[in-house]
Formats: structure tokens, C-alpha cells, sequence
């Protein structure tokens, strides 16, 4: 399995030949390319088409952030793998409004059993989190109730306002407090967690999505007219909780994260850039972790993110209808 | 999906896989990370660098043509599936005689084993292909493919994934 590559110092993207360098003063750092799926540039980087090109040619996508770790904008390279059937089928299953929904549908339930998963294992230890069960549990039975899109995320919204309110409890932190979801600026620490790691899943995602024949613009549950990559968000929403809020519950519990990781403002609050690289670090293990999977052995939670597309596919094939990956524990 | 662009790969995993028969004609490609998959386009490119050509012919079929000019070599990694090599090979004479009227003789070249094996084309060779070539076109047709069967192949295939997600 490839490995994402992450850049935070400054420098120069040169190709040598067939070969990318990372060159800092008196430093150069060799990218093999073979070796990697993507890179996550968050320093000042400096690259020319030559770089870009050779980037293609080895179908690398780059992801771009600015100084406050915020997601803007992919160097996404021309598709390599064409299937037109498949485009069409993805395409096929948006127009028809009830494959839509049913899709959209797939995305939340997923998300609220992954999130239910989180909060029952917590219940263990704190008792309080029942209630966030309890009110959870009966918000997901009006998932199937749902007859439009709008109304369909306004639910999802409800749950994970519900579920963003019961960190209060697993975190038991001041630091890390949550009053309300705050996203463009995050007006504090937790808020500026949650919104690093979705934007880092969202591109791992749609890194893993570029090595399939789906397309990202076309999703299901976020409005494809909107944006350029959606799909992207769809699958995300199925490991946010497995995969972001897991790596940000570890990290704060154990105290790896700290409230001296944080530039702060009266409004707002980002990770500073050793706070992003001790998210990016136990981000980057989490996905390297493997679990079992039914017929396949063990399987990492990268990969397990690339199954979630070849699930789509056979939907779309009228093979086998989706079901979202939901954890076991 | 046109009927007539059976090529050597359709044929080479119609004796393995039918399943993989339908995805690969219907450009659903697998998982280019394979490792497998990397190992064999190794191979390919490492061994019989000097003597070979490879060669497109009428956009469906690509051969290698060993120095001797008489003689189209395939390269395969293993003699695991060596049947499906034969007939892949088999394939290509077939096609060359019927469409180009020229009679090539076949060699079967597994480099990491130095093993060399001639095909000729005969006779009974020639029905089986026939056969293949008319059940591979109604595979294609079929609105979905095959459901998976696990097989040893599946072990080390870069559909791997795909088909047992």
C-alpha cells in the first residue's frame, strides 16, 4: 500500500529526471515516487509544470493548505483510469432521485451507526452519554422517513449537533469545550480539531477515490452543482467518527494534544504546526491500522476506504445493493 | 460493446475467470497498486529487452515478435496458469492466420523459470479458440458480470478487492 507524503517545511518541488526532490536550504530530500499516493503540502512550496507533469505521469494528486492547516484547493491529475459505463451508471444513479436518496440515505446511516459505535463504547465508563444514545437512536429511525435531500442533511445536522455536545463528556476537558460547530473560522480548539481532521479525511478520500473509475464530482448527499468534488464528502461522513473523532478523542485523553498547540485569537483558533503534526502523525497510524475484514484479511483503514468505492461500483452494477461500512466496535 | 474486439487478454482470463472477462471488457480496470500486478509489467519490461517487439495489430491485439521473424513470444511470470498462456498465444496465431493470411509459429516464455515452450497451431487448437471467442462475446453481452467464485487465482488478483468488498 502506497503512503501519503506530507510537507510542512518550505522549499522546492524539482524533478530530476525521474526522480522529485524536496530541497530546503542545505538540505534535498528525495520523493520516491513509487512509493507514495499523495501529498499534503503545508509549507511555502515552490513547483513548476515540469513537477506537475511527472506527478501525472505517476498519478500523484497534490493537496493543498493554507498557513492555518485549511484545506484550498487539489492539484488533481488528469483521469487515469476510464470506464465510461461506470460514469454513466454513477451519473444514472443522481438523476433518478430515488436512487439518490436511497444513496444519501446509505451515507447518514453509516455515519450515525459509526457514531452510535463511538458513543456506546464510551457509555461503559460514562454514564451520562446514555441519553445522547437514547436521543440518537430515535433521531436515526426518521432517516428512512426523509423524502428530500434538505431535509435529509438537516437531520444528519441535528445528530451530529447532539453528538458534537456529548465530546463534553468523553473528553471531560476544558480546553476542549463545545458549544456550537464553528467551522470558517473554528472559534476554538475543539472546533479547530474537528475541522483539521475532517479537511485531511476529506482529502485522503478523494486521493482514494482518484484510484478508482468514480467520479468525484458527482455525490449523492452533498450538493453536486455546488462544489467540484462531493463524493468525497459523501464517503467521509462513514469514517469521520471511526477515523477523525477516534484520533481526536486519543489525543486529547492521553494529553498529546495540548492547549499550547493552538494559535488563539479572540475569534478563532488553529492548530500551530507542531499541533498539526502530532494530529497528522496518529491520523496517518490510524490509517495504517488494519482490522479484519469478512473475505479479505486484514485490511487497513486506507484501504477500507477504497473498498467503500468498489461498493459503489457494484451498486451501480446492479450486482449488490450498497451497505456502508459500519465498525464493529 | 463490439462483439469482434476479442483480444489476448479476454482470452487469457476466459480460462480463469469470466467474471474478469466482463470487467476487463468493460474497461473497468483493477486495482493498479496490485503488486502482482507491478511485479508482471517488471518482467515484461526487464527481460527480452533487445530481442523483442511489441507490436499492435489492427487495435486489438498486441504481440511480441522475437528476432526470429516467424515467432510470436509471449512472457508470462509464472507456469502457474499455463494453460490460459497456451491459448492466449494460440489466439494470436489464429488471429494472424484468419484476418492477415500469414502462419506464425508461437513461443510461451517464462523467464524466471527459463522454461521455453513452442504452440502450433492445430487443428483442435483452432476449435477451442473458435469456442472461446463465441462464449467470451455472450459474456459481454451480459448486462452484469458473472457473480465472483472464490478460485486460487483470486488470491494474488488485482480485482481481488473489488469483487469480495
Amino acid at each position: 500500500m502506497k503512503k501519503a507524503v506530507y510537507l510542512f517545511n518550505n522549499g522546492v518541488l524539482r524533478r530530476k529526471d525521474n526522480t522529485i526532490y524536496f530541497e530546503r536550504e542545505n538540505d534535498k530530500r528525495i520523493i520516491p515516487v513509487n512509493t507514495i499516493s499523495e501529498i499534503h503540502i503545508f509549507g511555502e512550496v515552490d513547483l513548476n509544470k515540469r513537477v506537475l507533469e511527472f506527478f501525472t505521469k505517476n498519478s500523484i494528486p497534490l493537496f493543498f493548505y493554507n498557513y492555518h492547516g485549511y484545506y484550498v484547493g487539489a492539484y488533481y491529475p488528469r483521469e487515469y483510469l476510464n470506464s465510461g459505463l461506470l460514469t454513466l451508471k454513477q451519473a444514472e444513479f443522481y438523476l433518478k432521485i430515488k436512487e439518490r436518496l436511497f444513496l444519501a440515505k446509505s451515507f447518514v446511516k453509516g455515519a450515525v451507526e459509526n457514531i452510535l459505535k463511538n458513543l456506546k463504547y464510551y457509555q461503559k465508563s460514562k454514564d451520562d452519554i446514555k441519553d445522547y444514545v437514547k436521543f440518537i437512536e430515535e433521531k436515526k429511525n426518521e432517516i428512512d422517513l426523509k423524502q428530500d435531500i434538505p431535509s435529509l442533511m438537516a437531520l444528519e445536522g441535528e445528530i451530529r449537533k447532539s453528538y458534537y455536545e456529548s465530546f463534553n463528556i468523553i473528553l471531560n476537558s476544558e480546553s476542549f469545550y463545545f458549544d456550537k460547530r464553528t467551522k470558517r473560522p473554528p472559534n476554538n480548539p475543539l472546533n479547530a480539531l474537528i475541522s483539521f481532521g475532517n479537511s485531511l479525511l476529506y482529502t485522503t478520500v478523494l486521493s482514494q477515490i482518484y484510484r478508482t473509475h468514480l467520479d468525484p464530482r458527482i455525490g449523492y448527499l452533498h450538493e453536486t452543482n455546488q462544489r467540484s468534488f462531493t463524493l468525497n464528502l459523501d464517503i467521509s461522513e462513514i469514517f469521520k467518527p471511526i477515523i477523525v473523532d477516534r484520533v481526536i478523542f486519543s489525543l486529547v485523553n492521553k494529553g498529546k494534544i495540548k492547549i499550547e498547540h493552538f494559535e488563539e485569537d479572540v475569534e478563532f483558533s488553529y492548530l500551530n504546526e507542531k499541533g498539526k503534526q502530532i494530529f497528522i502523525k496518529d491520523f496517518e497510524e490510524k490509517l495504517f491500522t488494519t482490522i479484519k475484514y469478512k473475505n479479505l484479511g486484514n485490511v487497513s483503514y486506507r484501504r477500507l476506504i477504497r473498498l467503500e468505492c468498489y461498493k459503489l461500483y457494484k451498486h451501480f452494477l446492479d450486482e449488490e445493493i450498497y451497505k456502508p461500512f459500519i465498525a464493529e466496535w | 460493446m463490439e462483439t469482434s474486439k476479442i483480444n489476448g487478454t479476454l482470452i487469457w482470463y476466459y480460462y480463469i475467470c469470466q467474471r474478469e472477462v466482463w470487467l476487463i471488457g468493460h474497461s473497468i480496470e483493477a486495482d493498479q497498486e496490485n503488486d502482482f500486478l507491478i511485479l508482471g509489467k517488471h518482467i515484461h519490461e526487464l527481460f527480452y529487452k533487445g530481442e523483442k517487439k511489441e507490436i499492435f495489430i489492427d487495435n486489438t491485439i498486441k504481440i511480441d515478435i522475437l528476432s526470429n521473424k516467424k515467432v510470436i513470444g509471449e512472457i508470462k511470470k509464472s507456469s502457474k496458469f499455463i494453460q490460459s498462456a497456451r491459448m492466449q498465444i494460440a489466439f494470436y496465431l489464429y488471429y494472424l492466420k484468419k484476418e492477415k493470411g500469414i502462419e506464425f509459429v508461437g513461443e510461451l516464455l517464462i523467464p524466471e523459470e527459463r522454461k521455453k515452450e513452442k504452440i502450433i497451431l492445430t487443428k483442435e487448437i483452432e476449435y477451442k479458440i473458435e469456442k472461446a471467442i463465441k462464449d467470451i462475446t455472450e459474456i459481454l453481452k451480459l448486462p452484469k458480470p458473472p457473480k465472483p467464485e472464490k478460485i486460487p487465482y483470486c488470491k494474488n488478483c488485482a480485482y481481488k478487492d473489488m469483487c469480495w468488498s
